[in-house]
């Protein structure tokens, strides 16, 4: 730890007479030092590291090495973009002045503070956008690959270990990608100047929680050419501890990650709890923040259970402890019930955002007040609470305590009880409203019907005994793309069109959102139908090569997901083209009547000029009836 | 139930949006109901073990059950879909109302998903006890499955010694499986039975059925095991109790020899 502090002052000596080191740290020092140091530490402990004995029962030298070069690339690359020198400057007794805190918060750089450790919210909103695009590209291509091998009549066009690997990798950046798709754009643009507060409660957090993730993405792109992830996004043990090197980057990619949903987590919470405006008291809040909230929240619990899940995977394979040996006293039922114990709660923090996002937009584009503002609180509630209840649905048929699979059941099917009331929210809001014909407000339609069949299709796969049938089938993964993507991802890239004229200053393309929202919402529909008829006829999920019996419905499934590729690269042209050289957008195009329509485009550096008092909920819309 | 989603005022129920989808729901519920549970049960195909009809039939009673509330909300949205549109990059002329609540409507809405709800905590939990009661039956025969990467292997406890990595059952016999692996987890999966059951390395877990049909089916892993997942897969051998006998004596046989 002495070498690490060591760093910025070492270096801050000889640069004294020109820059601060303040404002010689950007991403490029980051990447240099990150590699500097992993590549050190690689070369060292490929010297020093005793060999294996010939004896030995495990072989974990390579792990050790990796896990080592991973953890100096992560010290390396936080220390070069300037996350220590806060605390570093703590540990003197002192602390940053004003100018460098001006400095921190992007004031008058352009764009170079997109590439710094930068405090202001609305920068951080746009690089978590930026990362969130890239890594959904990068995940959609994963994706294609996969349709494509499996649209080859009974697949087989990719090597299995190669194939195994994209699954896995695909799996994991995509949940990654959803997790922060709204909380991390949306939450840290809008949610600050929604509620009314200059900033967040604690701006260096809010750059560690983003250069955290991507510190994350390099261990997970050298674990694909390390042997790749080739136990899917689960990494189930003891198939992990059996699998290449590349399990070790997933280690790595886990728990910085869930340091940073951690850090996200206690700020978001922090921020809303404590820097509403003067007068927004609970029931004035808008809904999307108690989505946020909610999400982040559950976050808290989730993410550490996680963490704490990947360090003993890691301790088993470098140090062959045996948390999840059957041999050495572990169980593999351990790993799956920690796992699982972040799993579940974590496919309600990708979900709640979404559909609180929808809410929000609900009465915009109806232009009537949200219908039960009450019962969409409690449903969010409910699902957030029950939640943390369900995790072992995922083991039903794991064999590990049989007789809690009716509890289990019985926590997972009152779930529905507190998603049906999002659902009359909703619907409730569209009643009798007047329509205003945007891709956010069908983007509402469009998760009414892919939640409504994601949501039935749960009650299948929540029922033991037919859980017996379709676990592990492709019937699961049609089902979670349905919630996760049919609805969250929905719900996401309308909060895109609906947010992008705050966010950039410019319209979204109108033509574009339109063609993408029906390329996507076809595409999808088709993609996982055709899914769901495979996995009922029998066909397990992460198979390569299938019978021939499958052949229709897996090219049907890729023919939709080549339609889905078309609307997102239809999408992705909008965000490159609009932000380019779009309409620029006046500062409320919506009419809305939340707080984030009340600044300037661009947003001036510290949102308000005066603090806003707010006086009623931002619903009331609709003509006072005689 | 339809009726409860409109505000209360004076005879809501002669709206003609009121109507409407009342109107929209009566038709819907039938065709989802029908479409969802043709399309489902024809992909499964058909049966081969009464745990697996009884799997079909909780499916179909679930799509009907479900149906309603469907093509409840399809009907709702339609309905709203098709009143006052507005196009434009201006936002319309406020809605005639500003309602932004009704009890009467969220309450009767919680009320009737707990029931629904309840209803299929009931219906699982007596499939499930059902299925859960085979595996103490005292007459059953007994295999040991044993999932390896990749491929699985059947031990059959009352003959001896015999293994195969086939799997041969008697129709009409209930049988209990004692599964386990040697290396990762796997998951043993008779397809059209219905039964599945994860093999986990250093425990046995348990599943039992009875076969009611002659015939081939297929035994899948359902949990990715590594490399060649996809390929871990074979046969059962469903037999009549006279070929099931001959063949056990003639494998007892070959093997004896070898």
């Amino acid at each position: 730890m002495t070498t690490v502090m060591d760093r910025p002052a070492a270096s801050a000596g000889h640069t004294a007479s020109r820059k601060p080191l303040i404002e010689r740290l950007n991403i490029v020092t980051a990447l240099v030092l990150g590699a500097v140091s992993s590549v050190v530490v690689w070369q060292l402990a490929l010297k020093l590291l005793p060999q294996d004995a010939d004896t030995a029962f495990f072989f974990n030298r390579e792990d050790k090495i990796m896990l080592l070069a991973l953890i100096a690339w992560f010290v390396g690359f936080m220390t070069g973009i300037g996350a220590l020198i806060g605390p570093f400057r703590w540990l003197m007794g002192k602390d940053l002045n004003h100018d460098e805190n001006m400095f921190l918060a992007g004031k008058e750089q352009g764009v170079k503070r997109y590439f710094r450790y930068t405090t202001d919210h609305k920068v951080v909103g746009i690089q978590y956008l930026v990362i969130t695009i890239i890594i959904f590209l990068v995940g959609g291509i994963l994706a294609m690959l996969i349709r494509t091998n499996l649209g080859h009549a009974q697949g087989g066009w990719i090597e299995p270990q190669t194939y195994n690997a994209i699954v896995g990798w695909h799996g994991i950046i995509m949940i990654v990608a959803t997790i922060i798709m709204v909380t991390g754009p949306f939450g840290n643009f809008i949610m600050p100047i929604m509620i009314g507060a200059r900033d967040m409660a604690f701006p260096r957090l809010n750059a560690l929680s983003f250069w955290l993730i991507v510190a994350a993405v390099p261990p997970v792109f050298i674990s694909f050419f390390t042997g790749g992830i080739t136990t899917g996004w689960s990494a189930y043990n003891p198939l992990a501890s059996q699998s290449a090197l590349g399990m070790n980057g997933y280690i790595a990619f886990i728990c910085i990650f869930a340091i940073s949903t951690m850090v996200a987590g206690a700020n978001i919470t922090t921020t809303v709890v404590k820097m509403r405006a003067k007068g927004m008291t609970w029931n004035r809040t808008p809904i999307f923040i108690y989505g946020v909230v909610a999400s982040v929240a559950l976050a808290l619990p989730a993410f550490p259970v996680f963490f704490l899940s990947q360090i003993m995977s890691g301790l088993d394979r470098a140090f062959a402890t045996s948390f999840y040996n059957v041999a050495g006293g572990g169980s593999g039922w351990l790993y799956e019930n920690l796992f699982w114990i972040m799993g579940h709660p974590e496919v309600y923090v990708i979900l709640i955002p979404s559909v609180a996002a929808l809410m929000e937009m609900a009465p915009v584009f109806t232009r009537r007040p949200l219908f039960s503002f009450n019962l969409a609180i409690m449903g969010i509630a409910g699902i957030s609470g029950l939640s943390v209840l369900v995790w072992a649905h995922h083991m039903y048929i794991s064999g590990w305590a049989p007789l809690l699979n009716a509890p289990f059941m019985l926590t997972t099917e009152l779930i529905s009880i507190p998603t049906g009331m999002l659902f009359l929210v909703l619907i409730g809001t569209l009643w009798r409203g007047r329509l205003w014909m945007t891709m956010p407000l069908m983007s509402i339609f469009a998760l009414l019907w892919n939640f409504m069949i994601g949501g039935i299709t749960g009650i299948y796969l929540s029922d033991v005994p037919a859980d017996a049938f379709l676990h592990g089938s492709m019937y699961v993964t049609a089902h979670f793309h349905y919630t996760l993507m049919g609805a969250g991802l929905t719900g996401a890239l309308a909060s895109l069109v609906y947010w992008f004229p705050k966010m950039t200053g410019r319209m979204f393309d109108k033509t574009l959102s339109w063609v993408s929202f029906w390329l996507v919402q076809i595409g999808f529909n088709v993609a996982f139908m055709g899914m769901f008829m495979v996995g009922l006829a029998g066909q397990p999920r992460r198979v390569e090569s299938y019978a021939e019996i499958f052949n229709k419905g897996n090219l049907v499934t890729t023919i939709g997901a080549y339609t889905i590729m078309a609307g997102m690269l239809v999408l992705l042209h909008g965000v490159i083209s609009s932000w380019r050289s779009g309409v620029k957008a006046p500062m409320n195009p919506w009419q809305a009547k939340t707080l984030e329509w009340t600044v300037a485009n661009p947003v001036p550096l510290e949102n308000f000029e005066t603090l806003p008092v707010i006086t009623s909920d931002p619903y009331g819309y609709g003509k006072a009836q005689s | 139930m339809t009726n409860l989603q409109t505000p209360q005022t004076t005879k809501w129920w002669k709206k003609s949006d009121v109507k409407k989808t009342f109107l929209l729901w009566l038709i819907l519920t039938p065709i989802i109901g029908y479409v969802g549970t043709t399309v489902q049960l024809r992909s499964i195909g058909a049966p081969a073990s009464e745990v697996m009809a009884s799997v079909k039939t909780l499916m179909g009673v679930f799509t009907w059950a479900a149906s309603p509330v469907a093509a409840l909300v399809a009907a709702l949205a339609l309905t709203s879909l098709s009143g006052k549109r507005h196009y434009g990059d201006n936002p319309p002329a406020e809605a005639d109302h500003q309602i932004s609540n009704s009890p009467r409507v969220a309450s009767t809405w919680v009320v009737v998903s707990t029931l629904l709800c309840l209803f299929a905590l009931i219906t699982g939990l007596v499939v499930l006890q059902k299925d859960n009661e085979s595996i103490l039956d005292a007459t059953a025969m007994n295999v040991n499955v044993t999932g390896q990467q990749w491929v699985w292997n059947f031990d059959y406890v009352e003959s001896n010694g015999v293994r195969s990595a086939d799997l041969y059952l008697p129709v009409d016999k209930p049988v209990v499986f004692h599964v386990t692996s040697v290396d990762v987890k796997h998951s043993f999966w008779i397809v059209q039975m219905g039964i599945k059951m994860d093999a986990n390395p250093g425990y046995v877990t348990e599943t039992a059925v009875t076969p009611n049909k002659i015939g081939v089916f297929d035994i899948r892993c359902a949990e990715l095991c590594g490399l060649l997942h996809a390929y871990m897969q074979t046969k059962v051998h469903v037999l009549s109790q006279a070929d099931y006998d001959a063949w056990l004596t003639a494998k007892s046989t070959i093997e004896g020899a070898a």
